[in-house]
């Protein structure tokens, strides 16, 4: 509960020395979610007035000073956050050589005592009715439409558009709606036409906007099965400008056709993810569960922004729940969702040069993680993030925690199969080949003997044809994905 | 750096994992510097790509298809009219020339793409319908309508760009 008094950085959601221009965009920041004008919530007026009262004081220079004479010694403790890292070795070595080193971050809602109301949605399904959607496909598409509609909150918004090579509203964001014209309007979709993914993200963010509030989970989901072309970049800004407006991307495949890579990007300018759905009948299936993952969110996002340090290179991150998923290394990273019930884990590879280690101690990352929470009216205080190691003359000797081993058992897979990915790409068959052979062998140690076996058919056929067969990187791809997931509740259960 | 014990991959200290077996290497932190193995399993000769045909092989071919992208030519013989598109496992479509094994899906190639046609001295490219379009020298061409084209011309199929050697 907060105090009678309230600190006024805190209400402001900034450090304590952050500088005049920190505070000016926070208290904007703050000022439109609060505004009377818009703000309906009882009680949020009072936080309103709140704001307004921190803003002139810390914005005053001469009034700050003396008000920060006035606080207790800083506790660095967020109330509503906690984060743990853990680090593949305690220390690094004094070496002539680049080193690794790899840091699990997990991030959760610290412990509450009476139980998360679960947000309201304002989601917009952005569908595909290309000609190739024809059959099976549309028909999943509509019939999970309609059934997600029916199941919505009164509190809930979900809107649709269809898009080809134009865009059109089917159902529009709006609290008030006849849901029985617009189910009927759902299934009188038919296909035809291009596919021309700007065109639908576009009208899409749009409805998403009409509703936009940041007590709610905004969220885009787009499906499709085929291929864009030409319009890339304006998607990939389009989800730049989303994810500044807390708008988080979902971006589902159907079938072989689609470009994974692509989507992983722009689903990834959010902290989303994507997905594939290889047979139409699973389309329901996923994305049933993706509203329940979303009805579930607790922040809608994390983000960590950070400076770079000399000599070291972040080479990768990647997301091991809620949702595995790609992540773009830079400042500021969008790290994904916090559920209610489900942490949020990356995991960060480092590279560390020869010339990093002057001194001591060494800093991999020096940072703040800044999560924004659907049910909670005031900003949350930042943390800071600070990664540091001992440097030492001799290797340590301990073990890596089980945590990251087991994360990075599991990544170990996935990254193999990048590896074959990129290998084939610059045409080094030979070597995606003898790739694809080395996951199969683990997979078979770790006892996964159908995905090893699709790992086997896709070596011989690369060799064979120098192409993957159709479904074949897709199949590996998000298979070895779905076993970081699996590998953690295994953990969890 | 440490050696792989199942493979003798040289890895980075602080690797876990081996980048070329995927072996785990940890808890073999000591920074053994082996000799490099001269293993033979390391050197990877590139493959050329493809065998490359005579462009003007057969005494009937008027003309060939230089896929840029791969190198391959395909030659152009027996018929005065080619379509040109990706063969399909779920649909009875057969282009006579079928794109699939150079990466067609991957450059945006319809099913049936467009036509190739030759009328004595003439040799005309007309888009299908295709859903991303055909491109004489970059210009889009408009569906199932005839566009004349030149030898050294570049037909692209969405992104597959096809140089047209045509032999007068």
């Amino acid at each position: 509960m907060p105090p009678s008094k309230p600190d006024y950085y805190e209400v402001l959601g900034v450090f304590r020395d952050a500088p005049q221009e920190d505070i000016k965009r926070a208290y904007i920041e703050s000022a439109q979610r609060l505004h009377p004008d818009k703000n309906i919530a009882p009680g949020e007026t009072e936080l309103f007035l709140e704001t307004q009262q921190a803003y002139e004081v810390l914005s005053n220079p001469k009034r700050r000073n003396l008000y920060d004479a006035t606080l207790p010694p800083e506790i660095e403790v967020s109330s509503v956050i906690k984060h743990e890292v853990s680090f593949s070795r305690p220390s690094l070595m004094q070496l002539n050589e680049p080193q690794l080193i790899y840091a699990l971050l997990e991030v959760s809602p610290r412990e509450q005592k009476e139980k998360i109301s679960s947000s309201p949605l304002n989601i917009c399904l952005i569908l595909d009715r290309s000609t190739s959607m024809q059959g099976d496909k549309l028909d999943f598409v509509k019939a999970t439409a309609v059934q997600l509609l029916r199941s919505l909150r009164p509190e809930d918004v979900l809107s649709v558009v269809a898009f080809s090579d134009r865009a059109e509203v089917i159902v529009p964001a709006s609290l008030e709606l006849n849901k029985k014209k617009h189910e009927e309007r759902i299934r009188m979709m038919q296909a035809s036409g291009a596919t021309e993914i700007y065109k639908g993200l576009q009208a899409g963010i749009k409805e998403i906007r009409r509703t936009l509030d940041a007590s709610r989970v905004n969220h885009m989901i787009l499906l499709t099965d085929g291929k864009t072309y030409g319009d890339e970049q304006a998607c990939l800004k389009l989800a730049e400008e989303a994810a500044a407006q807390h708008i988080g991307i979902t971006a589902m495949g159907i079938g072989h056709e689609w470009n994974d890579i692509f989507l992983d990007a722009l689903a990834g300018k959010t902290g989303g993810s994507s997905a594939y759905i290889s047979k139409p009948k699973d389309i329901e299936r996923l994305l049933i569960d993706k509203f329940k993952a979303l009805v579930k969110s607790y922040a809608d996002e994390v983000l960590l922004e950070f400076k770079q340090q000399g000599h070291i290179k972040i080479n990768y991150a990647f997301r091991i729940q809620p949702e595995g998923g790609f992540i773009e290394v830079e400042s500021p990273i969008h790290l994904g969702p916090i559920l209610q019930d489900t942490a949020l884990h990356v995991l960060f590879e480092f590279l560390v040069n020869p010339d990093a280690l002057d001194g001591d101690v060494l800093t991999l990352l020096d940072g703040s993680i800044k999560t924004s929470i659907m049910a909670r009216p005031r900003p949350v205080p930042p943390i800071r993030l600070k990664l540091t190691r001992d440097i030492m003359q001799n290797p340590s000797v301990e073990a890596p925690p089980a945590q990251i081993l087991n994360a990075l058992s599991r990544l170990n897979l996935y990254r193999m199969q990048e590896r074959a990915r990129a290998a084939a790409d610059a045409g080094q068959f030979d070597e995606a080949v003898r790739q694809l052979k080395n996951l199969a062998t683990q997979l078979l140690s770790l006892g996964e003997h159908s995905l090893a076996k699709i790992a086997l058919f896709e070596a011989n056929h690369l060799e064979k044809s120098h192409t993957w067969s159709l479904a074949g990187n897709k199949d590996i791809k998000y298979s070895t994905r779905a076993l970081l997931l699996s590998g953690d509740k295994e953990k969890a259960g | 750096m440490i050696v792989c014990s199942n493979c003798k991959q040289v890895n980075m200290t602080g690797a876990m994992f081996c980048a070329e077996c995927g072996a785990l290497l940890a808890g073999k932190d000591s920074p053994i510097t082996h000799p490099l193995t001269t293993d033979k399993h390391k050197t990877v000769i590139k493959k050329s790509s493809g065998d490359l045909y005579q462009p003007f092989g057969g005494s009937d071919t008027w003309g060939s298809l230089h896929l840029i992208e791969t190198g391959q030519v395909l030659p152009l013989s027996e018929r005065n009219e080619f379509t040109m598109g990706r063969i399909s496992e779920d649909q009875p479509i057969m282009p006579d020339i079928d794109l699939s094994p150079y990466q067609a899906y991957d450059a945006g190639v319809s099913r049936l793409h467009a036509v190739i046609k030759r009328e004595g001295a003439r040799v005309t490219c007309m888009d299908l319908g295709s859903a991303n379009g055909t491109y004489v020298n970059g210009k889009r061409l408009s569906s199932n309508v005839e566009e004349i084209i030149h030898h050294r011309d570049i037909v692209a199929l969405g992104k597959m760009k096809i140089q047209i050697l045509i032999k007068y």
